[in-house]
């Protein structure tokens, strides 16, 4: 190669690079153009968002210009401004970088849905849409999945899952979408009526309730008096409802294991109060008689100003006991709701009941088990008249005693599922009475396919639709 | 105190030789298998109790005695007798 031709090649390099960073710069440039026009959509995951993260406002128009309309090629500048003129509107300004594209400003100030529906009419138009205004909201429009830090949240497939383990992507219950509107409330307080809670666990502590010191101690006129500082233990009649099994630990981490706070998992809500109320011992099971005097401790702080609107009930038997029913019923009477599992038999609860769960008191919200498939859990009690709903059940991962997590199955995992989407309402409605609260929840299920003539609403549950207006 | 899974078989026996009143050694072992029962009573709750509805794995114990077949079920928290002349006993 002799030396000219080294020149010349080097100039045409040098002529190659120049046409490249052009296009890319142009690439950019229409790029940054998109951005301006598009909105967001509500359901699009394209990256984790925080709390801290800004929503998109509902797309509206604003001043002008009022349509941006991309004309087909070859129609000439003279036809655009002739169709604007006919239209009484105004070619505002070519878009430099997108071809074809022109911005339209109305002189009527027509609706811009009628202006778009104008222009895209017309055979010379290939497109024309809305100039969509995009600003920073933090509190209206479409909602942005949020994700919590906590280093286990990728394997919690009941709140996201992502078809994580073989699993089927968006079977779960939407809770990162609810989270975009509320994460929970310290105002709201759920009682876990189960073997105790393990109230030092590191991921629950912080979301624990504790007696008011204004408020009384609790007393019964047979029991005495009860220091209730951390719950009720109805075993003993105790203080202490410490959890000597995990499972209760388990339901409660469900609810409400603290969110955003870089330890282990996160609960349906991050923030909210957990009552442990203690009636199972050490081996996971207990007395009916016990069952019902901790709904009477629950009842009784009710009443004496704490905000607990909310059972879960993870346990049952196919044992009818009507003074069950009964407290239940003054449960409801006190504005309570009462989630109850509805068992792992595999049977048909319509004709083999199982309690609490198949109680006819209108404020019981009896709960199935899904799995991961959206399939109804293989061991899971079903009933198109007596089961109302649905939720993720199997493999859940949650808190057990010693700081540690596990994962289990069953319908006793399904129910806390509920009462933790139940007290994320309670969140954004305090008011909402337990009749409505518990339509709502129902009336914001999924349909399932599997569930259909299973449950009542043949739906998993789904918290993002529960919190809708 | 968390029971074995011959601490739980052992109980089992010595608690069906009380109930049909004979020697333990009269009676033998069928099977003993690892299972998942349904609930934490495992599937065996006795009259008036009420149990965790959680998926709890255990073992499922056969034994022999007098012609017949008698079911216990077992776990690290308890053994219990399963439709012992049609009810469940915790043991």
């Amino acid at each position: 190669m002799n030396r000219n031709n080294i020149f010349i090649h080097l100039a045409l390099a040098f002529v190659l690079i120049l046409v490249a960073a052009f296009a890319g710069q142009l690439n950019r440039w229409q790029k940054q153009w998109k951005s301006q026009v598009r909105i967001i959509p509500a359901a699009e995951k394209k990256r984790p968002a925080t709390t801290a993260d800004i929503a998109f406002s509902e797309a509206r128009n604003f001043g002008r210009p009022e349509v941006l309309v991309k004309f087909r090629s070859g129609v000439s500048q003279a036809t655009i401004e002739s169709i604007a003129s006919r239209f009484h509107d105004r070619v505002e300004d070519r878009i430099e970088n997108a071809p074809g594209w022109e911005s339209i400003d109305d002189l009527d100030d027509a609706d811009p849905a009628a202006t778009v529906a104008k222009y895209g009419s017309l055979p010379e138009v290939e497109y024309a849409e809305p100039n969509f205004e995009i600003e920073l909201d933090a509190t209206d429009g479409p909602l942005v999945p949020v994700r919590p830090s906590d280093p286990q949240f990728a394997e919690q497939w009941a709140l996201a899952n992502s078809g994580q383990r073989g699993g089927k992507e968006g079977a779960d219950i939407s809770a990162t979408l609810a989270w975009a509107k509320t994460t929970g409330s310290d105002k709201v307080v759920v009682a876990v009526l189960d073997s105790g809670v393990d109230y030092t666990h590191e991921d629950l502590a912080e979301n624990m309730w504790v007696r008011p010191s204004n408020m009384a101690p609790y007393h019964d006129d047979e029991l005495g008096t009860i220091d209730d500082l951390n719950g009720f233990n109805a075993i003993d009649n105790a203080s202490d409802p410490m959890d000597e099994n995990g499972h209760g630990t388990h339901c409660a981490g469900i609810i409400g294991a603290e969110g955003e706070n870089d330890l282990g998992i996160a609960g349906v809500n991050w923030k909210v109060q957990i009552m442990p109320l203690k009636f199972m011992n050490a081996g996971g099971f207990g007395t009916t008689k016990d069952a019902i005097e901790a709904i009477n401790y629950v009842i009784d702080r009710k009443k004496a100003g704490v905000n607990v609107r909310i059972i879960s009930a993870s346990w049952g038997s196919t044992q009818r006991s009507r003074a069950l029913e009964d407290v239940i019923r003054k449960a409801y009477e006190n504005d309570i709701l009462f989630v109850a599992a509805a068992g792992n038999a595999s049977t048909n609860n319509d004709r083999n009941p199982h309690f609490p769960s198949s109680y006819n008191v209108p404020n019981v919200i009896s709960v199935a088990a899904l799995d991961r498939h959206d399939q109804l859990a293989s061991f899971s009690n079903y009933g198109p008249k007596s089961v109302a709903v649905a939720a993720p059940g199997v493999d859940i991962l949650s808190t057990w005693l010693g700081n540690e997590y596990e994962e289990k199955s069953g319908t006793s995992m399904a129910t806390p599922v509920v009462a933790g989407v139940a007290a994320l309402v309670l969140a954004e409605h305090p008011r909402m009475s337990v009749d409505d609260l518990r339509k709502q929840i129902l009336a914001a299920s999924d349909p399932i396919v599997a569930l259909k003539g299973k449950t009542v609403t043949g739906g998993r549950i789904n918290a993002a639709k529960a919190l809708e207006d | 105190m968390s029971i074995s899974k011959d601490g739980a078989v052992e109980n089992a026996r010595n608690d069906l030789a009380k109930r049909l009143n004979i020697d333990a050694a009269d009676i033998k072992e069928q099977s003993v298998e690892d299972s998942d029962f349904p609930d934490m009573s495992l599937g065996a709750a006795e009259d008036g109790e009420m149990s965790g509805q959680m998926i709890t794995r255990g073992w499922r114990i056969r034994l022999e005695a007098q012609g017949k077949t008698y079911e216990y079920r077992a776990d690290k928290n308890q053994v219990r007798a399963y439709k012992f002349k049609g009810k469940n006993y915790r043991i």
